[in-house]
């Protein structure tokens, strides 16, 4: 399983960006693999308009199963997203990666 | 807006991101601290010197922001979108985008202690999801490092660019929105936009004596949607009076209005926490 976060930092110890266009930065953790990757989105949140549609082309593209995050996505880049399969759980966004993970996990956040 | 910094005094970090008309520094009064320069989009800048007069900038430009005079070519600043094409096109390089400072971003201390974050566009400048989310970011800083947990933001109208980016983060909504037709369509569609990004809600009926049949329909979407029903605050002149003289409602006088908000800063709060976002 592959999941995407939106994140403040590049570590398990970062918290969540709630907010989804303008994140800092995209965590990708493959647990199969067990790894974590930090991609940068600081292209995108120098855009005047359009970040969250052009965020969710970038998660897309990383191809996640889930994307957790904060508050989900906005109009434009929600139509983006509903051409992918990826899962979005919402309602993390006082959490740290690796408890995003967790309460994922426990079921204490959901779609 | 005013009367909740009023009322929230050094306990929050205000921000006000309703930058194309920004006006809580009139209730307000900040004194801008410190200052800095917004750039944002681009402008065609026309080298005279390489031009070649060729006007194959002017035959794609849909925005006439390159005009002909006798055989020779300028760009109409006013007009020009900044999108570049007439420089993709030119044979001779001879125009170059720039970018554009179109306003400045404040950060102040304001008259009731706390601090405030704003910004002012120039004419004609729109305002952007990235100014806001700049805006924003600077209160969260100060939010920090002064240990205050209520961020105050105020956001404009609409469900655009700006407005996605003044939402995104947020704990809580609050709409303001009066009993009339236009003034439930823009609720209807903020509503759908906020749901989008799971945020709790609650309205204030400004003038809600406008007009009953509208103000039942207003009751029944909120309820319907799940909107909660902050308070009713019917038609009060008391509003420009204070205005007029630079004041907060709540500061200006104790009346009806100004009871009324006194009750809803207290039960924005107390939403806010029993979702559990103020810790």
């Amino acid at each position: 399983m592959k999941y995407a976060f939106t994140a403040k930092g590049e570590s398990w110890d970062s918290e969540i960006d709630p907010r989804l266009g303008r994140t800092e930065f995209i965590l990708i953790y493959d647990d199969k693999k067990n790894e974590l990757s930090a991609y940068s989105n600081s292209e995108i949140t120098q855009q005047a308009h359009g970040a969250g549609p052009l965020t969710v082309q970038k998660i897309i593209d990383l191809n996640p199963d889930i994307l957790i995050t904060g508050n989900g996505p906005g109009k434009n880049a929600a139509e983006v997203m509903s051409t992918s399969e990826i899962k979005i759980i919402t309602g993390a966004g006082d959490m740290k990666i690796k408890e995003a993970l967790e309460a994922y996990k426990s079921d204490k956040i959901t779609g | 807006m005013g009367s909740f910094s009023y009322l929230g005094k050094s306990d929050l970090v205000i921000a006000d991101c309703d930058v194309d008309a920004a006006d809580l520094h009139m209730l307000l009064g900040p004194d801008y601290q410190r200052s800095e320069d917004y750039y944002s989009g681009e402008l065609a800048i026309l080298d005279q010197d390489k031009c070649i007069n060729c006007g194959a900038c002017l035959s794609v430009c849909q925005f006439d922001g390159i005009q002909s005079e006798n055989g020779t070519f300028r760009i109409e600043a006013m007009n020009c979108e900044g999108c570049g094409y007439c420089q993709r096109v030119c044979p001779t390089n001879a125009i170059q985008m720039e970018t554009q400072k179109v306003g400045e971003w404040y950060t102040s201390s304001s008259k009731v202690g706390s601090t405030m974050v704003h910004a002012k566009l120039g004419v004609g400048a729109e305002n952007s999801g990235r100014l806001v989310a700049q805006v924003k970011n600077e209160a969260r800083r100060h939010a920090k490092k002064e240990g205050k947990e209520i961020i105050l933001i105020d956001g404009s109208p609409g469900i655009g660019c700006a407005v996605n980016s003044a939402l995104s983060g947020a704990d809580y909504v609050v709409f303001v929105t009066e009993p009339s037709v236009s003034g439930i369509h823009d609720l209807k569609r903020v509503t759908e936009l906020v749901k989008g990004f799971s945020i709790r809600s609650g309205c204030i009926i400004n003038k809600c004596d406008l007009n009953s049949q509208m103000l039942d329909e207003l009751i029944t979407f909120m309820a319907d949607a799940g909107i909660e029903h902050i308070a009713s605050i019917p038609y009060d002149e008391t509003f420009t009076a204070a205005m007029l003289e630079g004041k907060t409602l709540v500061e200006y006088d104790k009346g009806p209005a100004s009871q009324v908000l006194i009750k809803s800063w207290e039960k924005i709060k107390q939403f806010a926490e029993t979702e559990g976002c103020l810790k």
